[in-house]
């Protein structure tokens, strides 16, 4: 080894209820080297992250640092350490000014100790400006574009002169002009000697940048490897353990008759600069078929589902027709008495009852059916939870056991069997796979190919594009907003989706 | 199997649940508060009295745990009511106000007021009850109030209209202004005689809330909307509707507590009567298990947790005897944050934390010793006093120490 290791942890294992996030996960991280992290959603990436960025304190095994010991209480003990993270959700306030976030906690002061918000500002536009962001420090956090939120994230652990960055898939909400413009200042942070960790599951990314690789897979690390001795097929390889089935999912699938016609959905977007949305958006559905939808962050995907689910806080213009039938959505009441369900993005805040059960979380939608009068029928409620639980081939000690004891790919199995219970006609699943391990994905996907086959419309979305590409028929993109191109299943490719998804407005409308 | 097992209200270990249970522990100390009153009361009045003490006892429970049954819906609904007091207020005017209004010369004279005027008086007491709580769902859900404002503004508001109406009323139906109206009907005197038909609507309200909450769709969403309420939105259910049901249910138990707070004292206070009242019901939810964060809570749990606190209460009035009203805040106070702190305790030390970590824990302890010390110097002498600060001080610092050697190792 040339150099003693700046950060390494050695023999990390951190349990989380019902499920061991990192077992045993050792890593050296050298000084000046960028160090790519690379797993799929689940791997413990995140678990990870957060125990070196002082998130999670309380773990088993070692942290060193430079060599020596070291336990990290909080993040501001990471940060005096000079370790700091860049969340792929930002962190910002979004209600203060950039330069009031980039000092959030070490504010400048001056005379008797009062605040000097000049010196801030100019201290920040500083900051700024080598980072190639021109933006006004007195500009609301909010305000700003994603791209310059993050900007201003990698201002603030400037700021704090860290020797050690972290960041987590800080391409995801990105433009391509902004990727790049990112990739100048990873560059320029390596100069001044900064180490940086990227964490990632985008190959060309991690082979642009990196100069090591460590692949973690469920909770353990698999291997380190230095960039010259391998290539984008290892790396994923070693990233699925084992070659990813070549299962065609919507092999032979016949879509029957339009099911949901969309047309010129529009939804506003007051107090934002661009003032909507969605814009425009018009597709059908047809029994039987999978469609997707791809788009990077902030791209409309969950607006456009929420619009469909009647979930909107601003109701949408244009017609929604259910089999040649339109629709008024007013209230997800609306949809679900239509047969409409929706899957949401995010289990944890718009998904799961926490304080409930495994069974109450499946039974939520369809207590009315249980028994009449509005009592609940406890057997009947107990039979239907229990049947769509075995048929789903949920994961769980029993039905009374804590929701939270379940992994996220069984909490969202349950999730989809409440709506199961409801028997939609349409469902619709935004990032259904989203914290999910690999090997319930490929049962999600399975049992989307098989409601499909009973005659079910699924619009879903995804963050990841290969997700996209194995499960659905169609797929249409989204870029701010815009409906910017549509790909059957033969024609769709990673790069021409994504060279539609950061295309911004359509050139022609 | 056992039928139990099929049902998903019931939990797996019976035996288990019920030791370590909220509503188990609270049971435990009351037994343990009225085994300490009796024996330390020097009148040893639950003896000697035991009827006279049984009876006032049951009466402070049922007129707390009428409204504390509705404060726990709304907590459990994830809201927060901080109106019941001043709506009790509110609504033992209006009920007096009808009957003076219909019946001035009968109100006068302490003659009965008839069945009809009776019926009409409670009739308007309980829409009261219903109007008032579709205002706070109206606040709540259209304004886009936080629960604790629209709540906040009645609790104020409501006490200073009560005020005005009663001038009003007294001024117009009985040529006088007065700022109390006396109720002489011998329907209010048979109820303030007959405690048990306080303490049967209680049971039969505790019974029907807890009917609600755990054997229908209404109750499983009112513990949908506390735990999560995007969530709830998103499951297709009208979460304003359900907010309605719970605020309405709460102000409605306020009013039903209203007739038999007018009842017990033969008059309408408007000033004083109930006046903060809404704290000792949330406290006796809070007690009695509910979460302040929503989705948590029973019916069982507010039961005892009422129990427990006009047991305390009642125990600091045996002992004290003068001027024990002085304390009660005190007691109840302390109360609050003792039982609330016994239940969450497992998870406090689960988790390693401190419970003198840093500065502010170290300032904690001299405050605690010298309000122990202070409390015990009032009431028990100078010495004693002095005792119990020391005691409280040492024990403490060795709490405190003892977490220093922990977190150093």
């Amino acid at each position: 080894m040339p150099a003693e290791p700046i950060i390494a942890i050695r023999q990390v294992t951190k349990r989380f209820p019902g499920v061991v996030a990192l077992e045993n996960v050792s890593l050296e991280i050298l000084p000046g080297e960028l160090h790519a992290i690379c797993g799929e959603n689940g791997a413990g990436k995140s678990t990870l992250m957060k125990i070196l960025s002082g998130v999670i304190a309380d773990f088993e095994g070692e942290l060193l640092l430079g060599g020596k010991p070291a336990r990290f209480r909080n993040t501001r003990d990471a940060e005096a350490a000079g370790v700091s993270i860049i969340h792929q959700e930002l962190n910002l306030v979004e209600q203060l000014s950039a330069a009031a976030n980039v000092f959030l906690g070490r504010e400048i002061r001056g005379w008797l100790g009062m605040r000097d918000d000049a010196a801030m500002e100019r201290a920040a536009t500083q900051l700024l400006r080598e980072l190639e962001c021109d933006v006004n420090p007195r500009t609301l956090a909010g305000n700003l574009r994603v791209g310059d939120q993050q900007l201003l994230e990698i201002a603030k652990a400037l700021s704090l002169e860290s020797d050690i960055l972290i960041m987590d898939e800080p391409t995801s909400a990105l433009t391509e002009s902004e990727v790049s413009r990112l990739y100048r200042v990873i560059e320029r942070l390596r100069k001044r000697g900064v180490t940086i960790l990227y964490i990632s599951h985008k190959m060309d990314e991690v082979f642009h940048l990196a100069d090591r690789i460590t692949v973690l897979r469920d909770g353990r690390t698999v291997k380190t490897l230095n960039k010259s001795e391998t290539n984008a097929q290892q790396i994923t390889h070693l990233m699925v353990g084992r070659e990813i089935e070549a299962i065609d999912f919507g092999a032979e699938r016949k879509t029957g008759e339009v099911l949901l016609k969309v047309s010129n959905l529009s939804l506003a977007w007051p107090g934002h600069a661009r003032g909507y949305r969605l814009k425009d958006i018009s597709f059908e559905l047809r029994r039987g078929e999978v469609l997707g939808f791809a788009g990077l962050m902030g791209a409309g995907r969950t607006e456009l589902l929420e619009c469909l689910f009647g979930a909107s806080e601003i109701r949408p213009q244009g017609t929604i027709e259910l089999q040649g039938r339109p629709l008024q959505l007013r209230h997800p009441v609306d949809a679900c008495r239509e047969g409409i369900a929706l899957v949401t993005e995010d289990r944890k805040r718009l998904g799961i009852f926490t304080a409930m059960n495994v069974g109450q979380n499946i039974s939520l939608c369809t207590l009315d059916r249980t028994g009449s009068l509005g009592v609940i029928d406890g057997n009947r409620e107990w039979q239907m939870a229990n049947d769509v639980s075995q048929k789903l081939a949920v994961k769980t000690a029993g039905l009374t056991a804590a929701i939270t004891s379940l992994s996220g790919g069984n909490q969202q199995k349950c999730i989809i069997g409440r709506w199961l219970l409801t028997e939609p006609k349409i469902l619709l699943l935004d990032d259904p796979t989203r914290g999910v391990d690999v090997g319930a994905k490929a049962e999600l996907y399975r049992l989307i190919d098989k409601l499909c086959r009973d005659g079910i419309g699924v619009i879903m979305t995804s963050s990841e594009l290969p997700e996209l590409l194995t499960v659905c028929d169609r797929i249409l993109v989204l870029s701010e907003g815009n409906h910017t191109a549509s790909f059957s299943r033969a024609e769709a490719t990673e790069h021409k989706i994504l060279e539609a998804a950061t295309m911004g407005r359509k050139p022609a409308a | 199997m056992s039928s139990s097992d099929s049902r998903l209200s019931g939990s797996p270990s019976l035996l288990r649940t019920v030791l370590f249970s909220n509503e188990f522990a609270l049971l435990v100390a009351i037994v343990l508060v009225v085994s300490f009153t009796g024996a330390v009361d020097s009148n040893h009045s639950y003896f000697t009295q035991g009827y006279d003490s049984l009876r006032d006892i049951s009466r402070n429970v049922a007129l707390l745990g009428i409204f504390a049954l509705g404060a726990a819906v709304v907590i459990i609904a994830g809201g927060i009511d901080l109106s019941a007091g001043s709506t009790i207020a509110f609504c033992g005017v209006v009920c007096s106000s009808i009957m003076i209004a219909l019946a001035p010369a009968a109100s006068k004279s302490g003659q009965p007021v008839g069945a009809l005027v009776i019926t009409l008086a409670f009739a308007g007491t309980l829409l009261t009850g219903f109007f008032v709580g579709t205002l706070h769902t109206w606040l709540i859900t259209s304004i886009r109030l936080p629960p604790f404002i629209a709540t906040l503004a009645t609790l104020v508001g409501l006490r200073s209209f009560a005020r005005a109406l009663c001038e009003y009323s007294t001024l117009h139906a009985l040529n006088s202004k007065s700022s109390q109206i006396y109720v002489n009907d011998p329907v209010f005197t048979y109820l303030r005689q007959n405690v048990w038909v306080s303490v049967v609507v209680f049971l039969v309200l505790a019974l029907v809330t807890w009917l609600v909450l755990s054997r229908t769709v209404l109750g499983r969403h009112l513990y949908a909307l506390g735990g999560n309420e995007q969530a709830s939105r998103l499951s297709g259910i009208r979460t304003e509707n359900i907010k309605w049901a719970a605020y309405v249910y709460s102000a409605m138990t306020a009013a039903i507590a209203a007739i038999f707070y007018v009842a017990n004292e033969g008059v309408a206070v408007p000033s004083n009567q109930a006046r903060g009242h809404e704290l000792n019901a949330i406290a006796a939810a809070v007690v009695g298990g509910c979460s302040l964060a929503g989705g948590i809570g029973t019916v069982p749990g507010t039961l005892l947790g009422a129990i427990f606190l006009r047991v305390v209460i009642d125990g600091v009035a045996k002992i004290i005897k003068t001027n024990a009203d002085v304390y009660e805040g005190l007691i109840v106070g302390c109360v609050v944050v003792l039982a609330v702190t016994l239940t969450q305790l497992r998870q406090l030390l689960a988790s390693g934390r401190q419970l003198f970590g840093g500065v502010r824990g170290l300032l904690a302890i001299p405050t605690l010793s010298i309000t122990a010390s202070i409390v015990a110097l009032i009431t028990l002498g100078p010495w004693i006093g002095l005792g119990v600060g020391v005691f409280t001080l040492v024990a403490l610092s060795a709490v405190k120490i003892a977490e220093v050697q922990a977190n150093r190792s």
